[in-house]
């Protein structure tokens, strides 16, 4: 039944993919001009001057000048080997490039997941079962702020009071010295050092909105029959309510780590700017701004299949702990 | 300003001057530690042997330094390589002095012009070495002109290196003299080289960068497949870079002439760059130091320009133009002067102004082309606006009224260029306007003779200069009192680009016009001849192709280009005047741009404690600031910077 659940599912991924590489090419084109022009006009904003010639001979290598699905089949017929080509910025392999800045995203986004479970879980349960008690309303302001504040907002308020009253440096993750030095125990402490700040900047917005959603869920269940029969045999509060509604709530905290493997490369771009976190986010930011296309042609065909495989996880885990899932 | 200014030219002048006559520095030489503990442990050789018998010899600004420390500045994360290239410097064949009036010798000891500006001797330096310690030859000019540029190995041959149509044939004289010899005169020819994209003939270290080529490596495929990389030019451009990509300042293995070398280098996952001294430096100061006194570049990647200005504040920034220089972050930067302890310090315009505006005079609507074509037109426009209100309104009252070209202390000053029809006369535009024919319609907006009313728009890139828009915008309502309708078209910069400079679709475009018109630069806006000329993008495709693209230019302007060509085959320097002034007179006549205010200084930011920055540089991509001022000069006052 799963199994056949997990095949069907798995062979859609492709028909799928294929479309979204085809869209996400597209997409990357769409803007006027092409990663020469962007080129020339990022210079010009600083005032340097560029070699015109220079620009046309590159374009012709670069293939630019060619019709976009010649373009497109250029590039796909290099990623089905395996080889997604050169970034035109930086004159190195895509794949390097988007290796190098993998693990520390995936790093932060497993420590901000932690965190807004950690958070959200026993806020979530404490302020629906404790509904308008002063803890609920302490939680219920601090997650509507969290809601409403821009991470990178937050960012750039602790940034600024971290270098004019403490002089200390909150961006980055590295102390100077571990910057590129090889792994070590020292490295690994100086990230954990580091890695706090960024996941609560980040995980803020998501423990408010996943605390909300706890107590509302949470909310709809207590009432019901199920838990007054349960009650009335005899079963102890806090058993009670871990065992029937906290496992029917716990639904969106399931559901969203589909979402949380994309977030690995676009979660919190904008915040990882500011924070000049060396991500993914950044790099792919960059690489659309610049028009970067094989760069950023590869980053996004990323996401999608980490969406994809993040959505399969999350259904199979869904049927596994919601009874009421039908494999249709 | 001006007396400081003036010392400041004596005391560089008399650097020059022992920068000549270098013989005899190199034996009592001094460097800095490190580098001495290393040669005590063999692992280089002498100082000597390394900066050969004829380093040049450079007076420090203020005084003689001390070894050591780093220098911090602010990169982005994107397309910012020209910032190293700014502070590292081009190390050219010449280079300007810091001035920016004269061009010196830099790589090469001196040089030779032939009366008539069409041959050019370079003397190089008897044991000038590579950043690995290979000599520095003129087989490295050879290869570079030769095997690279004229070859059209990575691109095709830049104009630079043609006269009258004709590559520039570069011979060998001996190991260290090169010849340059073009088919006709060509007087701007150095002034080509000073500027950073005239680094071509020293580019590259011929014994590094040659396995890249197929001509002396056949082999090279392997190295290719090796290095995944696309095909050979992918690898040379991977390696060795070129002048402005990213990847020249990527690969710490690649020799170069630079005081300082790649150490951790600029690449797409970067989050700093650092370069560390280059041992083999051919620069030595008055007391026979090794330059650069400064241990290390240190350049954290910063992706927001906001944590740039953070840095600046915290005091983690030493020296800073690029990025920092927009009006808003003055005043948080005056603010926190104390605290991060650093210093204003000019970044002075070399003329002209911040804000051109170009009508299109080669619209693709003929009924447009003939309007803007109008002289009287253009006239009713550029008196149609109150520069008094828009400068004290937009610019906050720093500003002078200005048209077009140099300031009146530079000696290529226009002043008719610079200050016809700068007075406010609504009456006397409308005058014209009406004489026009140019009939109000019932809204007070005039109408063209089709019947259609008179509203254009003028494109502007608002992120580059946010006070365009303001100004543009004041224009706007201003423009509206002599029944001229104008519309601001904020646009994305890479849209901007391909909308006028690739396109020539816009109405108007506006642009920064900063001009002195001294050799090397382009006098955009006198006579279209780049692709910042917008009002008129065809002429210029005109003259860049040799007459087969485009569209043929009225007489007016074929004969400002054929000044323009003149010019730049002139050596003697007021010949060349006299002819930029002829091209000025023409442009003058025919008014084809106007503007608002003379464009400013901006500023940067300099550690309180570093020594030999001068108060105020020429800001410029031709200079390109502030390599010229020498940063391998500069020095920390204190021995805990100097750590």
């Amino acid at each position: 039944m799963l199994l056949t659940f997990i095949v069907r599912r798995v062979l859609w991924t492709v028909p799928f993919l294929i479309a979204v590489s085809l869209v996400s090419f597209a997409l990357i084109q769409a803007p006027p001009g092409d990663y020469l022009t962007s080129f020339a006009a990022t210079l010009a904003a600083s005032g340097d001057e560029v070699d015109q010639g220079r620009l046309e001979a590159l374009r012709q290598r670069y293939g630019l000048d060619q019709p976009f699905l010649v373009q497109y089949w250029r590039w796909i017929s290099g990623v089905l080997q395996g080889d997604f080509g050169i970034s035109f910025e930086w004159q190195q392999p895509v794949s390097n490039l988007i290796w190098e800045r993998m693990g520390l995203s995936v790093c932060l986004a497993l420590g901000t997941l932690l965190f807004t479970w950690a958070v959200a879980f026993p806020v979530g349960i404490f302020s629906a079962v404790r509904k308008y008690s002063i803890g609920d309303y302490i939680a219920t302001t601090f997650g509507f702020i969290g809601l409403a504040t821009p991470n990178f907002l937050i960012a750039l308020v602790l940034m600024y009071i971290g270098v004019v009253y403490f002089g200390a440096d909150v961006s980055g993750l590295f102390s100077e010295e571990y910057q590129n030095a090889a792994w070590s125990w020292g490295k690994l402490l100086d990230l954990l050092a580091h890695l706090w700040i960024p996941v609560i900047i980040l995980g803020t917005s998501s423990s408010a909105s996943l605390i909300r959603i706890m107590r509302a869920n949470l909310l709809d269940e207590l009432h019901k029959p199920y838990v007054v029969t349960a009650r009335a045999k005899g079963l102890s509060e806090f058993t009670l309510l871990m065992r029937y509604p906290v496992r029917l709530a716990l639904n969106p905290f399931v559901s969203t780590i589909g979402w949380a493997f994309p977030q690995l490369i676009s979660g919190a771009v904008i915040t990882a700017f500011v924070l000049s976190l060396p991500t993914a986010g950044p790099l792919l930011l960059q690489a659309l701004l610049a028009q970067d296309m094989y760069l950023a042609g590869a980053f996004i065909l990323l996401l999608c299949s980490l969406t994809v495989i993040g959505m399969l996880v999350s259904d199979i885990l869904l049927a596994l702990i919601d009874p009421r899932v039908r494999y249709q | 300003m001006t007396p400081r200014r003036s010392l400041l030219s004596l005391s560089m002048g008399c650097a020059l001057a022992l920068g000549l006559v270098a013989p005899g520095a190199a034996q009592n030489a001094h460097e800095a530690p490190a580098l001495a503990q290393r040669v005590a442990r063999g692992e280089l050789p002498p100082l000597a042997e390394r900066i050969g018998s004829q380093p040049e010899v450079i007076t420090p600004l203020d005084r003689v330094g001390e070894y050591g420390g780093r220098l911090r500045f602010g990169l982005r994360g994107s397309s910012d390589h020209n910032h190293i290239l700014r502070v590292v410097g081009p190390q050219g064949l010449v280079r300007w002095d810091p001035q920016y009036t004269r061009i010196v010798p830099n790589v090469a000891r001196a040089y030779d012009v032939s009366d008539d500006a069409r041959v050019f001797t370079f003397h190089l330096r008897r044991g000038m070495r590579w950043s690995d310690g290979t000599p520095f030859t003129a087989d490295d000019v050879m290869f570079n002109m030769e095997d690279v540029v004229l070859a059209g190995a990575l691109a095709p041959t830049p104009p630079r290196y043609k006269a009258g149509g004709q590559n520039v044939q570069v011979e060998k004289v001996d190991d260290f003299t090169v010849r340059f010899t073009f088919a006709e005169p060509y007087g701007d020819f150095l002034a080509e080289l000073a500027s950073p994209l005239g680094q071509h003939p020293v580019l590259y270290a011929k014994h590094y960068c040659s396995q890249f080529l197929p001509k002396y490596n056949p082999n090279v495929a392997d190295l290719v497949r090796a290095a995944n990389a696309a095909d050979w030019q992918n690898l040379f451009m991977a390696r060795c870079g070129d002048i402005e990509i990213p990847s020249r300042w990527g690969n710490p293995d690649r020799p170069t002439l630079d005081p300082w070398v790649v150490r951790e280098p600029y690449v797409g996952g970067a989050t700093r760059v650092v370069m560390t001294r280059n041992p083999y430096f051919w620069q030595v100061d008055t007391a026979g130091n090794q330059l650069p006194y400064i241990d290390e570049l240190f350049a954290p990647i910063a992706q927001d320009v906001q944590s740039l200005v953070l840095e600046a504040i915290g005091g983690r920034i030493d020296f800073q133009i690029r990025h920092l220089d927009a009006p808003s972050n003055r005043p948080v930067l005056a603010q926190n002067r104390d605290r991060g302890s650093f210093r204003f310090i000019e970044a002075a315009s070399v003329g002209g102004t911040n804000m051109v505006i170009n009508l299109n005079l080669t619209h693709r609507d003929p009924e447009w082309r003939r309007l803007f074509n109008t002289r009287d037109f253009r006239v009713a426009l550029s008196l149609g606006i109150d520069r008094k209100a828009v400068i004290e309104t937009a610019l906050l009252g720093e500003g002078e009224p200005w048209q077009n070209g140099p300031f009146e202390n530079h000696p290529n000053f226009h002043r008719r260029l610079a200050t016809q029809y700068l007075d406010y006369n609504p009456a006397e535009a409308n005058r014209l306007l009406d004489a026009l024919g140019l009939r109000r319609g019932p809204d007070g907006i005039r109408l063209l003779p089709s019947g259609k009313p008179l509203r254009f728009k003028v494109d502007v890139i608002p992120t580059l200069q946010p006070e365009q828009v303001d100004m543009l915008q004041l224009i706007s309502q201003q423009w509206r009192r002599i029944g001229v309708a104008m519309d601001v078209n904020p646009l994305e910069r890479t849209f901007f680009y391909q909308r006028t400079s690739e396109g020539n679709e816009h109405d108007a475009a506006v642009w920064g016009g900063q001009a002195s018109w001294v050799p090397g630069e382009i006098p955009q806006q006198i006579v279209p001849v780049h692709h910042d000329s917008r009002w008129g993008i065809p002429w210029v495709q005109w003259y860049r192709s040799g007459g087969t693209q485009g569209e043929e230019p009225p007489a007016s302007v074929r004969e400002r280009m054929r000044l323009y060509d003149q010019a730049r085959a002139t050596v003697d320097a007021d010949a060349r005047r006299a002819l930029m002034s002829r091209v000025a007179d023409i442009a003058a006549d025919e008014f084809e741009v106007f503007s608002v205010s003379k464009s400013l200084p901006t500023y940067g930011i300099a550690s309180t404690q570093l020594v030999n920055v001068p108060p105020s540089m020429p800001s410029s991509w031709y200079y390109p600031t502030p390599a010229p001022t020498l940063p391998q000069t500069w020095f920390w006052a204190t021995p805990q910077r100097r750590r």
